[in-house]
């Protein structure tokens, strides 16, 4: 993954939300990539700061990720499955339906006949006591129609659509607002993983893997606290060689995760880290460095 | 009448007098501003300044810049001479425990300043100048740069740093520890202990040997080459990233030598008659190719718990493997040396590549050889490049 993880990513590797392929790209990225290592360390801090601050809330179980991702593909499928059988149907097909009788649409039908009524009531009571408005077309605005006037009050070819079409939509409203209200969620989550509750995919860190990628991101840390910039030739220097060692970890990182059983090829990991370390204090010693040394 | 008479001075005289006078005024006032010594503490641009000092002859010296070549010879005489053309300012700190004016100094700091870091000269190791420097042989030197080449030639023990710079370290004779960022590094004609490091540069040493026998020979880069000729240390360590990892010349008897190399190639160089214990390591996808007679102790499939059939497999003769030549014949030409060590797998001669196993199940294929009576210690261990031994 040569790629910066964007926030959603980091939340979803935190989360432990990634596939098994995604989330050792993640890992490995955050291993070779000094930025997004720091936006990690930032978001990892504030999940901390979070779960103590939040603590008691998270005890309630709420959606997640996952979960918003189900229930927005649930909605879809309704969605297209909707659509797919009213174009099966046809125009006859629909209009047979609107004129056979069954229990649920003779309720409807009742039901809109008593709206009917009581509008026309209603509207009748008020051309009465309000002299204001003798036109009888304004009747039509009582119904509660955004429609213009001569738009009729039912019309049975726009509701059915817009009663399909808006409930879903008032579906994904309603979940995102809920997801976006309960935003820590992926907070808990966290926590879960970093306490060692069993997540989806979690990382699986080859044994002392763990003790580099923190010494890296404390040298990393180190360099970045200069604010100065770095100086254009040693920059150069510095990314070049960073590469070509990232390159090395992922290789020899990938080679170890094949063959677990094997010293050999984790020894040429850890060489390869090492060296990632010692390049990183090289270039701490270069930015900090300067003076004498006695 | 003409009679005897005074002439009062004329006004010839007096102006006579007063050139002489003013002639000699501005004599004076020369000789006032030009220095009797020859030290110069400041100067005017384009002008040399020279510093002297009596020192210790084992003096710990300091010598740094931001910028600028630094170039530090060892002499006999128990002095430090700084020069620099373009310096404004030269001083010595000495930073020794006793402050007797009398002794000669064992630390000494060397201040170099310009025009920016005069008007500050707390800030140290800021100036832009190069320096020339003698010093004591059996001195230590520490000189630092950002920018510029640092070349030090006959003192006992050199720290040099630069970032971009090159850096040459000659006739060195206890310690050597150099690094550099970009910048390449070269030793030459040095004993003691070595430590040599860049990152993109490359490294080069050559006539090196270890002056006691606990000294260790270290050199390490991560895009940079490496290239050993005639390093006779008894312990002898180079890593590299993505470099090729040379070495050439014999091999120190009971020496150790280790080769760790990512992604380059690591080629041996050695006499005819080398005589050696080879531990090797590469990946399965790569070769080991050697010029020399080599007798396999074992190859360890590195993989405990083997899918049948996936037992270790012995390197077969030379013949089988995919670039050997015809040296099957080499076979019955058993090393006499063989009774030396317990033989467990065949003896073969090179030119022979180790070829890979049949059934592939570690990643990294790992093996032990010797050659003659194994004197020294070869470990080899190679990610994703060849190995190679050739025949000098």
């Amino acid at each position: 993954m040569t790629r910066c993880l964007d926030e959603a990513m980091l939340q979803s590797y935190f989360d432990g939300e990634l596939s098994g392929e995604m989330m050792e790209r993640a890992t490995l990225h955050l291993a070779s990539c000094s930025t997004c290592a720091a936006a990690a360390r930032e978001m990892e801090e504030e999940i901390q700061l979070l779960t103590t601050a939040l603590g008691a809330e998270f005890e309630a179980s709420v959606p997640t990720e996952q979960l918003r991702q189900r229930i927005d593909a649930a909605v879809l499928d309704q969605r297209v499955g909707a659509a797919s059988s009213r174009e099966r149907a046809g125009f006859g097909a629909f209009v047979s339906s609107l004129l056979s009788f069954g229990t649920q649409r003779t309720l409807g039908y009742a039901s809109l006949a008593m709206v009917v009524a009581f509008a026309a009531i209603f509207g009748l009571v008020k051309l009465r006591t309000t002299t204001e408005q003798p036109q009888p077309g304004n009747q039509v605005a009582v119904v509660p129609s955004s429609g213009p006037p001569s738009t009729p009050v039912v019309s049975p070819e726009i509701n059915p659509v817009q009663v399909k079409s808006s409930e879903p939509q008032k579906n994904r409203d309603n979940i995102d607002r809920v997801y976006r209200s309960a935003r820590p969620v992926a907070v808990k989550a966290t926590v879960k993983a970093n306490t060692g509750a069993p997540a989806s995919e979690p990382v699986k860190l080859i044994p002392g893997e763990r003790a580099y990628l923190q010494t890296i991101a404390r040298l990393d840390s180190t360099i970045k606290a200069n604010k100065k910039a770095m100086r254009p030739s040693l920059q150069v220097e510095y990314e070049r060689n960073l590469a070509v060692v990232d390159r090395a970890i992922a290789a020899t990182r990938s080679a170890a995760k094949k063959n677990p059983n094997d010293p050999d090829t984790a020894d040429f990991m850890f060489a390869a880290y090492q060296s990632k370390v010692d390049l990183l204090n090289t270039i701490a010693d270069a930015r900090f460095g300067g003076g004498r040394s006695h | 009448m003409e009679g005897a008479h005074t002439e009062r001075p004329g006004p010839k005289l007096i102006n006579k007098l007063f050139a002489v006078a003013a002639a000699f005024g501005i004599i004076l006032s020369l000789a006032g501003s030009t220095p009797a010594h020859d030290e110069k503490k400041g100067s005017q641009p384009g002008e040399k300044v020279e510093r002297t000092i009596s020192v210790d002859p084992q003096a710990t010296i300091t010598l740094c810049v931001a910028s600028g070549s630094l170039t530090v010879r060892g002499w006999d005489k128990l002095q430090v001479r700084v020069r620099s053309l373009d310096a404004e300012q030269l001083d010595f700190r000495r930073i020794d425990k006793t402050k007797d004016p009398n002794t000669p100094a064992m630390r000494i700091d060397v201040m170099v300043l310009d025009k920016s870091s005069r008007a500050n000269p707390k800030l140290d190791c800021q100036a832009i100048a190069d320096v020339e420097m003698d010093v004591p042989a059996g001195a230590t030197v520490q000189a630092q740069t950002r920018d510029g080449d640092i070349r030090i030639v006959g003192v006992a023990a050199a720290y040099a740093g630069s970032q971009n710079g090159d850096i040459t370290i000659e006739r060195a004779s206890k310690l050597v520890e150099a690094g550099s960022v970009g910048g390449s590094i070269f030793l030459r004609d040095s004993s003691g202990r070595v430590n040599l490091s860049s990152a993109g540069g490359g490294v080069e040493a050559t006539n090196v040997r270890g002056a006691t026998g606990d000294d260790t020979f270290e050199v390490g880069t991560v895009s940079g080459d490496i290239q050993l000729d005639r390093i006779a240390s008894p312990k002898v360590m180079a890593k590299t990233v993505s470099g090729t990892l040379k070495l050439s010349g014999a091999l120190v008897k009971s020496g150790y030598y280790a080769f760790t190399n990512m992604t380059g190639d690591v080629v041996l160089a050695l006499p005819h008659d080398a005589s050696f214990r080879l531990n090797a390591k590469v990946s399965e996808k790569k070769d080991i190719v050697s010029e020399f007679p080599l007798t396999y102790i074992s190859e360890v499939a590195a993989t405990p718990p083997s899918p049948p059939g996936s037992k270790s497999v012995p390197p077969p003769p030379a013949g089988t493997g995919p670039k050997a030549p015809p040296a099957v014949k080499e076979k019955e030409k058993t090393p006499v040396k063989e009774k030396a060590m317990p033989r467990v797998g065949p003896v073969v001669t090179g030119p022979i590549v180790v070829a890979r196993p049949a059934v592939v199940v570690p990643y990294v294929r790992r093996f032990e050889a010797i050659c003659g009576t194994g004197d020294a210690t070869i470990s080899v261990a190679s990610f994703g490049g060849m190995v190679m031994l050739k025949k000098l």
